[in-house]
């Protein structure tokens, strides 16, 4: 592989930029006019979050709205959306086939309490958004003091630079903070030469450990035998959603050689083993067993991807029979499929959101006893 | 998939099912008369949350751990205990009004 820029900054411009076309519904409850409003067409920025979005819908909808309180939430499909998730991560998880426009419904009244935790100001948000960024640095620094030392104003401008969408603003501020780049080896690149506070009885157990890269898994499980993404059904629950928080933790020596896949296995070894996610190439050719899932496989190569076509049908009811893991049928970080042979410290310096976590979805097939013992 | 599914099998880390609290007042916030409980690991923040304010009586709390951010209320209290817990507990501080931001 050529040699690879620690930070991209065209792929950061990519992540400041990326946006997804919504096309915003007022619940049909809450139109009192005829004819009844058109929707209202707005780019939604992938790391903004919805109800930064009020102040445009409001006005667009106010006409209409019948008369009370304003409480905004909205839902897809009728899941009331979580307000805290960045957009961008919503749209991965949720539409398992990109669907363009996304159509959300907004509501300003009828808000379903006990399911979502109500956003009442923006500043909800950035109190999330904050904290967010706190916990990050906490699991990077073992401390968030770089964040707690921010002045009033610099946090301020922090926040603002999110909302606006200015990248450089951001990065001003953000680089005070010293949680990031980091180097090949995955370890923090600022020198900022504070020891890390103990944590504990692990901490000075495993002194080996040299980095924690914050991660927010989202793991979605999709019902067997669908070929097409389209006909997974909506997600009609939070609870199916298994929303795990599990840093990545690079020991002396491993950095170099961290892959996205190293780094996925680690995190999650119920779900990425040597069956699920074979680690060797040439290895899982010749092994026809160890391959359940092609989209894995080299995509450069047409070679291997008619082999794995050859041998899925035999593959998959072996692995009916001898796996009882469920198979991952698609990662995404920042609505990009990777290749999972990817270096992990270019993921971390150029797809974690401005919160330092890296926020991945992961959509999973139960094997048949699974949805049983489900 | 249920969530303990997910967490009670990583290796190299503790297999806890349950997860030791301790709940420190901040401020001007009540003490409470039992500081340290139990809570399954597989419950969320949230749960934490909740219980505090039926035990304070108010609806507007901040919560924290280790006296630095306020987690999300829908991370798994075994995350957090995997991720921030010492001396085999998470602590967590309350207080009626933000202390730390």
């Amino acid at each position: 592989m050529a040699a690879m820029e620690l930070c991209s900054e065209e792929a950061l411009r990519y992540i400041w930029g990326g946006a997804i076309p919504l096309q915003i519904h007022l619940h049909e409850s809450e139109v009192t006019t005829l004819p009844p409003p058109p929707p209202a067409l707005i780019l939604g920025p992938r790391i903004g979050y919805l109800p930064l979005l009020v102040s445009l819908l409001k006005p667009y909808f106010s006409s209409t709205l019948p008369p009370g309180v304003d409480t905004v939430w909205f839902d897809y499909k009728g899941l009331p959306l979580k307000w805290y998730i960045p957009t961008g991560v919503l749209y991965d998880l949720l539409c398992a086939e990109p669907e363009r426009p996304w159509n959300l419904t907004v509501h300003f009244r009828g808000h379903p309490g006990e399911t979502l935790i109500p956003c009442e100001s923006e500043d909800n948000v950035k109190w999330s958004f904050i904290n967010a960024l706190k916990e990050a640095a906490y699991v990077i620094n073992g401390n968030c003091k770089n964040v707690m030392n921010l002045s009033q104003a610099d946090q301020f401008e922090l926040w603002q630079s999110l909302m606006k969408g200015n990248m450089e603003g951001h990065q001003r501020i953000a680089s005070r903070l010293k949680l990031g780049p980091i180097g090949e080896d995955c370890t923090l690149k600022t020198g900022s030469g504070q020891p890390r506070q103990a944590l504990g009885e692990a901490e000075t157990a495993g002194s080996s450990r040299v980095g924690r890269i914050p991660v927010r898994l989202y793991v979605r499980n999709i019902s067997q035998d669908l070929d097409d993404f389209d006909e997974a059904t909506a997600v009609d629950s939070w609870d199916s959603i298994s929303y795990i928080n599990r840093p990545v933790e690079i020991h002396k020596y491993e950095g170099h050689l961290l892959t996205l896949r190293t780094a996925l296995k680690a995190l999650l070894p119920e779900i990425f083993d040597d069956e699920t996610m074979p680690d060797n190439q040439i290895f899982s050719k010749e092994e026809g067993c160890q391959v359940t899932n092609p989209s894995f496989e080299d995509y450069e190569t047409p070679n291997s991807l008619r082999n794995v076509e050859a041998e899925e049908t035999s593959i998959i009811s072996d692995s009916v029979v001898l796996s009882k893991k469920p198979k991952v049928k698609l990662i995404r970080i920042q609505g990009i499929e990777l290749d999972l042979s990817i270096p992990f410290f270019w993921v971390v310096n150029n797809l974690m959101n401005p919160d330092y976590f890296i926020h991945i979805c992961v959509f999973t097939e139960a094997s048949p006893s699974q949805v049983l013992v489900r | 998939m249920a969530a303990e599914s997910l967490t009670s099998e990583r290796k190299g880390e503790k297999r806890k099912a349950e997860v030791v609290v301790h709940l420190r007042a901040t401020g001007d916030a009540p003490i409470l008369k039992q500081a340290k409980f139990k809570i399954a690991g597989s419950d969320k923040f949230l749960k934490v949350i909740e219980f505090l304010r039926r035990q304070l009586h108010r609806d507007t709390l901040f919560v924290y751990v280790n006296s630095a951010f306020s987690p999300s209320p829908d991370e798994l209290v075994i995350d957090l205990y995997n991720n921030f817990g010492f001396d085999g507990k998470l602590v967590v501080n309350y207080a009626c009004s933000m202390a730390w931001g």
